[in-house]
């Protein structure tokens, strides 16, 4: 070990650190000091993280003249109030789609298992904002534990949305190789690389993560994507990469954990981890305390935050921010595929997004990878929306870009190794970080789950399977879905679902109700959006907003101006003037 | 199920167009409302300045809406409440869904596609930033107020100055919220003058001309914009970026008609007006499926709606009786100098016996103009315009007299100087 950490010091000695002050302990680097931008920041971040023998890399340099936003505490709600255990065997703190893979696995055993998330439903980090790809680790560099991981996982996707039925198509990728490819080479000699060398390394890749691949000529692609770009030379076909909703998919993990015991708490956030002699005690959130010996730090962008409560930080998390353009389901059929371009050089630390599509027929395009500073900074710049229409409208440049529903951004939580990190801690018996879970994250995720799951076993918690264990859960009927005669039976049983409240997507008050009253219930007007797609649809809530706010504020027995568009976002002020009089008249008499 | 005439839309223009069938004689009308009442947006148009033009007097919007539904409680015209129509297809055949009858099968002989127009919403015009909550289309933030009884907001931001937008910067400062200013894009207000003098000037609130937000900030409700002067090209200009705290923006950024069923039942659209071809009649490119309304193009006033409608409800009347004699080649209605549409796009009546309206909007503004008709490059009518505006729907009304000098398929309107 101490080796190891002379080799880095020498190393650390030769790169540009000087500006900063530098230290190592047990494989760990920390960086501290102040520099000019955040470019910097990360530059230096990375260039630790890059070399073999570092484990992890704490980044403390700060931006000069840059204060940091102040972030609110989540404050318990007299809307929801949900039991606290008391103890716990173990606690998973995030409820994205890996805290809730790993808690659905989890509640195979005879556990005590709870799941803790500060916002109001699960999926409300980086797996709201992602793009729905279940990739097959071909863009992933050798040798990471991502690439291992997403290798092992995406095969399984078939049987885990059969099980839990979530939405899943196989629909395959195009990597597509163009005439500006390989931009900075000759084009009589870039072409003829790009034609007859690079499918053939792409197709390698390929058949190494397990996929079969194939090439596709030029008029083969042209009858797959009739409106792709005339500079399209060739490209390799990826059959085994798929979509999903990532959120629908959390959402039903989180449900089939509950069916099977599991405890999951929204609106509640850890304050503290409590340790006693390098032992995990308890989790401190802002209902109260739970004891526990074991805590899985899943709290993605803010991971090293919690593992540093715990005194086991080996890590920082720098936030990625991808954003990425969604447009009208009335362009479904435009592109059949996810396609994305091949051009070199490419970036590191991103495979470029794509021409995508949702398991629901929205075509998107992104995201974008750019580093920022704020672990809240969700915003869409200018900038991104005029990149995105640029980059991807070269492969599409016919696509009517003005059916644009809406954007959003979501962070992904990168370690400056770059890689999904992934240990119990060697300080704290009984913490393990589950942490660095950037792309693709969302497609390892029942990788990552087992791989928790041996961790725990090694660290000695008892996990004997349960005999009624019921890997099934099932969706609630999507009534735009159902065929005619379904329809009409399911209107016969429930008249409710006859009720169209989403003019947009066709969705129904039975659907709504059923969200509000799911084993998960769906507190806010997003999680009735996430769980329905109410509001989805080209005119964004405009119909069915306040619809959706009376049937929420009806189901959950509160008033009106208490519903909220997700925490703390409230939608409304108070009443009108009307009103107000009409009530101190009231009170008057 | 069976109806003579189904009319999609319970609105302005659906209740027009169902009477006036009715009155030519079709009794077997079949009304289809999505909403749980009839007047489509009427009902939250509390504000006055409604029926001027047909019944001489200054109406709420609900007051114009009950006009039409006491006419229409005289007749035997059905009415289906809280039923959606998922589908329609080119043969007439309507798919509809309530809780009450379940799911509906239609056939129908005619239908007028009444469903009137939605919001552009932050998307439409990319508008960056984050999501907070606290942004609202004018119209939804009016339900809120109007029909709901909530305040969406304190310190207001509007963007856009359509009518909408307007109207509601008067209703939010009644209501005790602060408007901080209306910020409008173009060089000009969209939305009527009257409603400029009204709802602004007459209340202090100020119009920033040329302007636009070019950032919205806010984690989880609205904390402020960043508003901008822009360019002669709309760019904003990055120098007279200003911040501004707020905690709603109300979007009035236009309005787009609602054809999706339209679309379904494949009826041949118009770019320019958004809606589909219609000819004199409202008849669109299915034989026998009308339009009328904020579907075909989007109006300024629900006076002009309901007068187009009456002309969809008598055509789809005379559609059913068989009395249409099309001639063999259809006129082509063509845009000429600074016109951006023309309605109806066709005509198709093989003889000319009674008036044809014709609606139109120009590309800019442009004073001391005379709007002039036609045909195989000789003028056959013209009508002087002191000023023509776009957001100000152009009327021309032409008589058989003049429609008969119609030579060849086609017919130009322009705009001269």
């Amino acid at each position: 070990m101490k080796d190891n950490d002379q080799k880095i010091a020498e190393k650390l000695k030769k790169k540009k650190f000087s500006k900063i002050k530098t230290s190592v302990k047990n494989g760990i680097v920390y960086l501290d000091g102040e520099v000019n931008s955040w470019d910097e920041v990360i530059e230096l971040g990375h260039a630790a993280g890059e070399m073999k023998e570092v484990k992890g890399v704490i980044n403390n340099i700060i931006v000069k003249d840059v204060k940091e936003k102040k972030r609110e505490k989540n404050l318990p709600k007299d809307t929801y109030n949900p039991h606290l255990p008391e103890r716990a065997d173990v606690v998973i703190i995030g409820g994205g789609v890996i805290g809730c893979f790993i808690a659905r696995e989890l509640s195979r055993y005879n556990l005590e298992i709870v799941l803790l998330e500060k916002e109001s439903d699960v999926a409300c980090g980086a797996t709201k904002a992602n793009s729905g790809q279940i990739h097959t680790g071909v863009g992933e560099e050798s040798g990471t534990l991502k690439k291992k991981l997403c290798a092992e996982a995406w095969p399984m996707y078939d049987k885990i949305t059969e099980e839990l039925d979530v939405p899943f198509k196989r629909n395959g990728l195009l990597v597509v190789i163009t005439k500006d490819t390989l931009p900075k080479i000759p084009s009589f000699i870039g072409n003829f690389i790009s034609k007859y060398i690079i499918p053939y390394i792409v197709m390698r890749k390929g058949k190494d993560v397990g996929d079969k691949p194939r090439i596709i000529k030029r008029d083969e692609l042209l009858r797959m994507e009739p409106n792709i770009t005339d500079r399209a030379l060739v490209a390799v076909f990826m059959p085994g990469y798929g979509i999903i909703c990532p959120y629908k998919l959390t959402i039903a993990l989180a449900e089939n954990a509950i069916q099977n015991g599991t405890k999951v708490l929204l609106e509640t956030e850890v304050r503290d981890i409590l340790v006693e002699d390098k032992k995990v005690r308890g989790v401190m959130t802002n209902r109260g305390t739970i004891e526990t010996q074991f805590v899985i730090n899943a709290a993605g962008i803010f991971a090293d935050e919690i593992a540093e409560m715990a005194g086991a930080k080996e890590f920082t998390i720098h936030p990625r921010k991808g954003s990425i353009l969604l447009f009208d389901k009335e362009e479904e059929g435009y592109v059949n595929h996810q396609v994305s371009e091949l051009r070199f050089p490419q970036d590191p630390y991103t495979k470029g997004g794509g021409v995508l599509m949702t398991v629901d027929g929205n075509i998107n395009w992104g995201p974008t990878a750019i580093e920022v500073p704020d672990k809240e900074d969700k915003s869409v710049t200018h900038e991104e929306i005029e990149g995105i229409f640029e980059k991807y409208g070269f492969i599409f440049p016919n696509f009517p870009k003005n059916s644009v529903i809406t954007y959003f951004a979501g962070l992904r939580a990168a370690t400056y190794k770059e890689d999904f990190f992934i240990k119990a801690s060697k300080n704290i018996r009984g913490f393990v970080n589950v942490a660095g879970i950037q792309s693709p994250g969302l497609t390892a995720a029942p990788a990552i789950a087992e791989m928790v799951l041996k961790i725990l076993k090694d660290a000695g918690l008892k996990m004997e399977e349960k005999e009624n264990f019921n890997p099934v859960r099932k969706a609630s009927p999507v009534f735009d879905k159902l065929s005619v005669e379904e329809k009409k039976k399911l209107i016969e049983k429930n008249p409710l679902y006859g009720n169209v409240i989403c003019r947009c997507e066709h969705v129904t008050e039975g659907e709504i109700i059923d969200a509000i009253h799911s084993p998960l219930p769906a507190l806010t007007i997003d999680a009735i959006k996430r769980r329905t797609r109410a509001g989805m649809g080209r005119c964004q809530g405009g119909f069915c907003g306040p619809r959706v706010a009376a049937i929420l504020a009806r189901e959950l027995g509160i008033p009106l101006e208490k519903i909220t568009k997700d925490r703390n976002s409230n939608m409304f002020v108070g009443r009108t003037k009307s009103l107000l009089m009409e009530e101190d008249k009231c009170g008057q008499t | 199920m069976r109806a003579d005439i189904v009319v999609i839309g319970g609105g302005p223009a659906g209740l027009a167009s169902a009477v006036s069938a009715y009155k030519e004689g079709i009794k077997d009308v079949l009304i289809i409302e999505r909403d749980m009442e009839l007047g489509g947006i009427l009902p939250q148009c509390i504000h006055d300045g409604f029926g001027n033009f047909i019944f001489g007097e200054m109406l709420t919007g609900p007051e114009y809406a009950q006009r039409y539904i006491n006419e229409l409680k005289k007749t035997e015209i059905k009415i289906k409440l809280n039923t959606m129509v998922l589908e329609i297809d080119s043969n007439k055949r309507i798919i509809a869904v309530n809780s009450k009858d379940g799911l509906l099968e239609i056939e129908a002989k005619a239908i007028i596609l009444a469903m009137g127009c939605r919001e552009r919403t932050r998307a439409q015009i990319l508008i960056p930033g984050e999501r907070p909550s606290g942004i609202y289309t004018a119209g939804t933030a009016q339900r809120y107020i109007n029909i709901e009884g909530m305040m969406p907001g304190k310190k207001i931001v509007i963007l856009g100055s359509g009518d909408v937008g307007l109207i509601m910067a008067r209703r939010f400062t009644l209501e005790g919220a602060e408007v901080e200013g209306v910020y409008e894009i173009m060089p000009n207000p969209g939305g009527l003058t009257r409603n400029v003098v009204q709802c602004l000037e007459d209340y202090d609130i100020p119009l920033y001309l040329s302007h636009t937000i070019t950032n919205i900030e806010g984690r989880r409700r609205v904390e402020g914009v960043t508003v901008a002067k822009v360019d002669s090209k709309m760019k904003p200009i990055k120098e007279t970026e200003r911040f501004i705290p707020c905690d709603t923006v109300i979007l009035s950024v236009g309005l787009i008609p609602e054809n999706e069923l339209s679309k379904k039942a494949e009826v041949k659209m118009d770019p320019r007006t958004g809606g589909p071809i219609v000819d004199e009649r409202m008849e669109t490119s299915i034989p026998g499926i009308f339009a009328c309304g904020n579907v075909v193009h989007v109006h300024d006033l629900v006076d002009d709606v309901s007068e187009a409608a009456e002309v969809s409800g008598k055509g789809a009347a005379e559609y059913i009786a068989g009395k249409l004699k099309e001639r063999k080649i259809p006129i082509n209605v063509k845009n000429g100098r600074n016109v951006r549409y023309i309605v109806p796009q066709i005509i198709r009546a093989e003889k000319f016996d009674k008036d044809i309206k014709f609606y139109l909007r120009v590309k800019e503004i442009e004073k001391n103009t005379r709007i002039v008709v036609s045909s195989n490059e000789k003028e056959i009518f013209e009508k002087k315009e002191r000023i023509v505006r776009p957001p100000e729907m152009i009327k021309l009304n032409l008589s058989p007299e003049i429609l008969n000098k119609i030579t060849g398929n086609e017919l130009t309107i322009e705009v001269k100087k």
